[in-house]
């Protein structure tokens, strides 16, 4: 298999390498969005070692910069960036569909790439599964309780704040809420999103990690967070609280990698699973 | 506006490395291919390598990046990134970016190991002239900087909930796989100033000091507006 270098979109501007797989006509498409202003490679190559192991596995995929980010250019269209995301996913599925023949989607996204994925996938009847890696969260009593608890029972911390800090430690200090990189969502409208997506029969994967320790800190806190949408049988929650927000070690990328594959491979098994790329 | 005509394309044996072409004007004189760094330095310069690209071409210089096997878009692991193959890469993209452009004179720009492999394949691809900026001359001093950046890493608390074992960060430097042979490579390299003009740029020269050992930004983008001024403002003079 070998991948494809595109500048595509309404107006050109979009830059991203497909991979499609020998065989893989009609599957289901990947695309991963940008995470922060990392260009399309991701954090130290992961967006890379995603697809590539994806296309091992029958998945054509596409990994390319939104608008302005990366090798991206604008369209100085006058849109809002919700206006703009979606329609750099539009242009993003459309070329998969041209190359690969693919109908339906699922987004990959970290940080915020889970949350422009998040967008899209809230409202576009093609995306049928999304894998949000630190999306939304919100620090809820449950998160206090873990987080503050342990160092109110800590003498040592007592002591010193007796020593000569009055106020406490900034690095306890608790921050706004909620914590997110780009911009929050109201939690209601999150809630109402995941919702609408599994009745419209999307399957979701939220991977959370130790990076986000800021705001999230526990396997429970999904539940805490979004209630009883995250115990539907649609949605897969994975918590790694050893892992940094942007995977740093090739072990634990590797981790996260293959817990991807495998649930793609139960969620959207290709018919061309196993060839060799 | 010749900025917007890049184009990305696979080149080289197997079409294995990745490049983005510029387009310069037809009457340019010189052509310009800037090497990438390794490691996470290639990822934070490439705001700025894109950001120079666009401003050569915009005074007509065609340009062109690429990744050598192994890094970024290009085919390979990280693992496999090689000091032999980066250079014989380097001297591939140099024939691509002279089939390209149509013209002969290449100048070749690299940010700290990019500008050590500019420099390294300078004589093998012919080089007008190099432009190496905080090149990495002792490779000795680098490794040991990287692995102690590796170690502080295991046990940065800023990013782990806490520290991690020897194990999980072993062979790898700040985000990739690191073969032995890299290493030994780096280790013995001491880079020779090549038999072309060479124009080394540092914080001297450019009045402002760069984070690359910094393990607070190491996700930070590399800017630089002086670095730009000055590589523009070399090939203004040598137009």
């Amino acid at each position: 298999m070998r991948e494809e270098a595109h500048r595509f979109g309404r107006a050109r501007h979009l830059v991203g390498i497909a991979g499609v797989p020998e065989g893989a006509r009609g599957e289901t498409g990947v695309i991963v969005l940008n995470a922060g202003l990392v260009h399309r490679i991701g954090p130290f190559r992961l967006h890379v070692e995603l697809t590539r192991q994806l296309n091992a596995a029958g998945y054509p995929t596409l990994r390319f910069d939104m608008s302005t980010l990366g090798d991206s250019g604008a369209t100085g269209g006058g849109m809002t960036r919700t206006q703009q995301v979606c329609a750099d996913l539009d242009d993003a599925m459309v070329l998969m569909k041209n190359r690969a023949g693919c109908e339906r989607f699922v987004l990959v996204g970290l940080c915020s790439g889970a949350q422009n994925a998040h967008v899209v996938a809230s409202t576009d009847p093609r995306v049928s599964g999304a894998v949000f890696l630190d999306g939304y969260a919100y620090r809820t009593l449950g998160y206090k309780l873990r987080h503050y608890l342990p160092r109110v029972a800590d003498p040592g911390r007592w002591a010193r704040w007796l020593r000569g800090r009055p106020g406490g430690g900034g690095a306890d200090k608790a921050a706004p809420e909620p914590v997110f990189a780009v911009a929050p969502a109201p939690r209601d409208q999150v809630i109402a999103d995941f919702t609408g997506m599994v009745g419209r029969g999307m399957k979701l994967y939220l991977v959370y990690s130790g990076g986000i320790s800021n705001y999230f800190n526990h396997a429970r806190q999904f539940r805490e967070c979004f209630g009883k949408v995250m115990s539907h049988p649609a949605v897969t929650t994975r918590y790694l609280a050893e892992t940094d927000h942007t995977y740093i070690l090739t072990g634990d990328r590797a981790r996260l990698l293959d817990g991807i594959g495998g649930w793609l491979a139960r969620n959207f098994p290709p018919a061309t699973a196993g060839r060799s790329p | 506006m010749h900025g917007d005509l890049d184009l990305p394309f696979f080149f080289g044996a197997d079409d294995g490395l990745f490049g983005m072409y510029h387009a310069g004007t037809p009457t340019a004189r010189r052509a310009f291919l800037m090497c990438p760094s390794l490691g996470q330095d290639l990822i934070r310069c490439h705001r700025l390598y894109r950001q120079l690209a666009q401003a050569l071409a915009m005074q007509g210089v065609p340009v062109l990046r690429f990744d050598y096997h192994g890094t970024g878009d290009a085919a390979g692991s990280s693992g496999e990134v090689d000091w032999s193959r980066c250079v014989e890469d380097t001297v591939t993209a140099a024939v691509e970016l002279r089939r390209r452009a149509g013209i002969d004179r290449v100048v070749a720009f690299g940010a700290r190991l990019g500008g050590s492999i500019a420099m390294a394949a300078a004589g093998r691809a012919g080089f007008t002239e190099v432009i190496a900026w905080d090149p990495v001359l002792d490779g000795g001093d680098y490794v040991a900087a990287l692995d102690a950046m590796q170690a502080a890493l295991r046990e940065d608390g800023e990013r782990f909930t806490r520290p991690r074992s020897h194990a999980d960060v072993a062979e790898q430097w700040l985000g990739f796989d690191i073969g032995d042979s890299l290493r030994r490579q780096l280790g013995a390299l001491r880079v020779a100033t090549p038999a072309v003009p060479t124009l080394v740029l540092d914080a001297q020269s450019l009045g402002q000091s760069t984070p690359w050992n910094d393990l607070r930004r190491l996700e930070t983008a590399i800017l630089s507006q002086p670095l730009i001024q000055a590589v523009t403002g070399r090939l203004k003079e040598v137009a």
